[in-house]
């Protein structure tokens, strides 16, 4: 147990430094099945921790750094329960599917795409599992640089540059964020490791300017990773240009992590000192979920770049992600914990999928491609099955994670907001669907006056890409999504390990007291019919709205220049420079601190 | 511990975003995120700052009556200089592609929309 902790994470990375030293001097294969190995090993030794941390806590101490009970906590601690686990597990697993696709996607998978790729996942699982702040901070920037130069990996074609360009500088300024959030906690704590800041800003229980500017800057400098309006700019454009394989931990996984990390951070380190303000935060972050979920639904559906849309798609769902950890209960907590496992599932099938299309048709765009994926079987049941399962049909998909959190908001008097969630489910749902019956099906009109051009793509550098192993790995993805809905076993395993995440105070006793945390009972989950409702909403209203768009040409033209006039700001808005990025960054910023300055007050 | 370092971090931070937020040249912005980054160097170093304090070397000098300055966060702005230099190494790369392709360096003059 002791050694599987660090190796999960340490895995990936050397194998990423071999392949680096030896992959120039060996044909691909070699650096292939090496980089497979590097992700499959983490993957079982991951599935092994998070078997044996289902009761309690584990922490990791490296070079056995063990504070003694109550005094000072000098070494850097993996603290390990079961989200954060199962979080690493699944970044390690879709790290491995990516790799399976990419082997017969990228030129016979060049090793040093393949050394990044291992990097990025190491990264991702450490991040998962650190428990302190400053290897937060590192986990975050060293995933972010693999990911900048993963991005612009077709480094001979401008837009993976400007996207790449763009997506640094956004994550760059974000991570700053934390940077001076985490010296402010340190100068105040004198430490690093969560539990320790935690512990230290409730015994000194001082809410004043200091700890409130440094929450408002950890938690902006996350949210800028999880892509939240006003900060989401980047992800369009580097979900646009990046290779399909890698949109898939981009999408899948690494904007949750932002996500993980603001309740993380909010439950250990702020939750004792800040509790009695849980009402503002709960009603800022909910706002910014809101905002974000609605604008992602609504750019989603003025796409015709097929990854692009995808993207929005993803800034959607990741609003909806945050509304459920905003609710600051271990119910709506456990929804987004499951709701993220099948929207990255999911959501890594359509962009495999869009990855066929690029490969063998050589394009990318909705309309370019009407009817043109109908030989392409396997790759448009997979894009269906996907669908269905960010739609939220009963009992499959994303159904148990959506209604977790819609009970969750119920319960609390929200009752709006699972028409919210729902809302921007169709939204991004019936894009998806549109775009697919187009190329996949061919039905639909051939012009969409509402979709936005961009430019187009070309495909990757492979001869002849070995197009049923793509289908393959497509296909297994889609299902493991819409299937993971109907394991119901796994409502009750997320509650449980929800009100392990959300109990601060037995995380801060179990690192630095080596106290055994008490297992909480959790009051298991039934499906309510207003779930059941909910979800035949999304479900019916996806797919009608799917037909509507598909005839949008039929409209008449003052209908549809009125409904493009209304929505160019917020297409102006989405302008490609990093100046204005950064701009909306610094504003959203000075908003949610004012904003949340003004309430405390 | 007078509050000037403190100000000023935030006052180099903010000309950091203020140059990214004009620029019209890719190479320039790259310079403005390296300013920002300072901008947490300052920061980190001043909450270490002791009053009279000395360099934290504790081997073959002896400690009693000493002050010094904290080492951690000095070894967080090493840290923090490693991650900028392969920010920084990455953003500039990224620029001289894009000069290779169009020209020029202003990001203005670059496709992606909407």
């Amino acid at each position: 147990m002791n050694v599987v902790v660090p190796l999960v994470v340490t895995l990936p990375l050397l194998a990423a430094i071999v392949i680096v030293l030896v992959g120039k001097f060996l044909p691909n294969r070699p650096s292939t099945v090496m980089a497979l190995l590097g992700a499959a090993t983490p993957v079982v030794l991951a599935a092994v921790l998070l078997s044996r941390v289902t009761s309690s806590l584990y922490t990791y101490w490296f070079g056995d750094w063990r504070p003694r009970s109550g005094s000072y906590p000098l070494g850097i601690a993996f603290a390990v329960d079961r989200i954060g686990a199962g979080l690493a597990l699944f970044a390690l697993a879709l790290l491995l599917a990516a790799l399976l696709y990419s082997w017969k996607y990228i030129e016979e998978s060049h090793y040093l795409y393949l050394a990044l790729m291992l990097c990025f996942g190491g990264a991702l699982a450490g991040f998962a599992l650190t428990g302190d702040l400053f290897n937060l901070f590192v986990f975050f920037e060293l995933m972010s640089v693999a990911a900048f130069a993963l991005t612009a990996y077709k480094i001979e074609e401008p837009s993976p540059l400007q996207g790449a360009f763009n997506f640094a500088v956004s994550n760059t300024i974000g991570a700053f964020l934390v940077v001076f959030g985490l010296a402010l906690l340190y100068g105040r704590t004198g430490s690093l490791n969560l539990a320790e800041i935690g512990k230290r800003l409730t015994e000194d229980g001082r809410h004043d300017g200091l700890v409130v500017t440094a929450f408002v800057l950890i938690t902006c400098g996350f949210l800028v990773k999880a892509a939240m309006v006003p900060f989401h700019f980047w992800l369009a454009d580097a979900h646009a240009t990046a290779p399909a394989p890698v949109c898939v931990l981009f999408s899948g996984v690494m904007v949750e992590m932002g996500i993980y990390a603001v309740a993380r951070v909010y439950w250990v380190v702020f939750d004792g000192v800040l509790g009695e303000f849980q009402h503002p935060i709960r009603d800022l972050l909910i706002g910014v979920g809101c905002v974000t979920a609605i604008i992602g639904a609504v750019m989603c559906g003025m796409q015709r770049h097929i990854k692009r849309l995808l993207a929005y798609s993803t800034i959607a769902h990741a609003g909806c992600f945050l509304i459920g950890i905003a609710l600051l209960t271990p119910d709506g907590l456990a929804g987004t914990s499951l709701y993220v496992l099948s929207h990255g599932l999911a959501k890594g099938a359509l962009f495999l999928a869009g990855g066929i299309l690029l490969a063998t048709k050589g394009g990318i765009d909705e309309l370019l491609l009407f009817g043109r994926g109908r030989d392409l079987h396997g790759a448009k049941v997979a894009w269906f099955v996907a669908a269905l399962a960010l739609a939220s049909p009963p009992f499959l998909g994303t159904f148990t994670g959506h209604a977790l959190i819609d009970d969750g908001a119920s319960a609390l008097g929200l009752w709006w907001l699972p028409a919210v969630v729902a809302a921007a489910t169709v939204g991004s749902t019936a894009a998806i669907l549109r775009a697919g019956a187009r190329v996949f099906l061919g039905i639909g009109d051939r012009e969409d006056p509402l979709l936005s051009e961009n430019p187009s793509e070309s495909p990757p550098p492979h001869e002849e890409p070995n197009i049923r192993w793509l289908q393959a790995v497509t296909l297994l993805l889609a299902f493991a999504g819409l299937a993971v809905g109907a394991w119901t076993g796994l409502a009750a395993n997320a509650q449980e390990a929800a009100h392990q995440f959300t109990d601060g105070l037995a995380y801060t006793n179990t690192v630095l007291d080596h106290a055994p945390t008490l297992a909480v009972p959790a009051e298991h989950w039934r499906t309510t019919a207003e779930s059941i409702v909910w979800s035949l909403v999304t479900l019916f209203g996806s797919a009608a709205l799917a037909v509507g768009s598909l005839y949008r040409d039929r409209l008449p033209r003052s209908v549809t220049d009125r409904i493009g006039g209304v929505l160019h700001p917020l297409r102006a808005a989405h302008s490609g420079q990093i100046g204005d990025y950064i701009a909306w960054l610094t504003f959203g910023v000075a908003v949610i601190g004012g904003l949340f300055a003004f309430t405390v007050r | 511990m007078s509050f000037v370092p403190y100000a000023l971090a935030v006052w180099i931070f903010l000309v950091g975003l203020y140059g990214i937020v004009t620029s019209r040249n890719l190479i320039h912005i790259t310079v403005c995120v390296t300013v920002c980054q300072s901008a947490t160097y300052v920061l980190l170093l001043a909450i270490g700052y002791r009053t009279k304090g000395t360099a934290p070397v504790f081997a073959d000098i002896p400690t009693e009556g000493r002050r010094v300055v904290d080492p951690i966060v000095q070894s967080l702005t090493l840290t923090d200089i490693v991650v900028s230099v392969a920010v920084a190494a990455l953003l500039l790369s990224f620029a001289l592609k894009a000069f290779e392709h169009h020209r020029s360096l202003d990001p203005a003059e670059m496709e992606l929309k909407g």
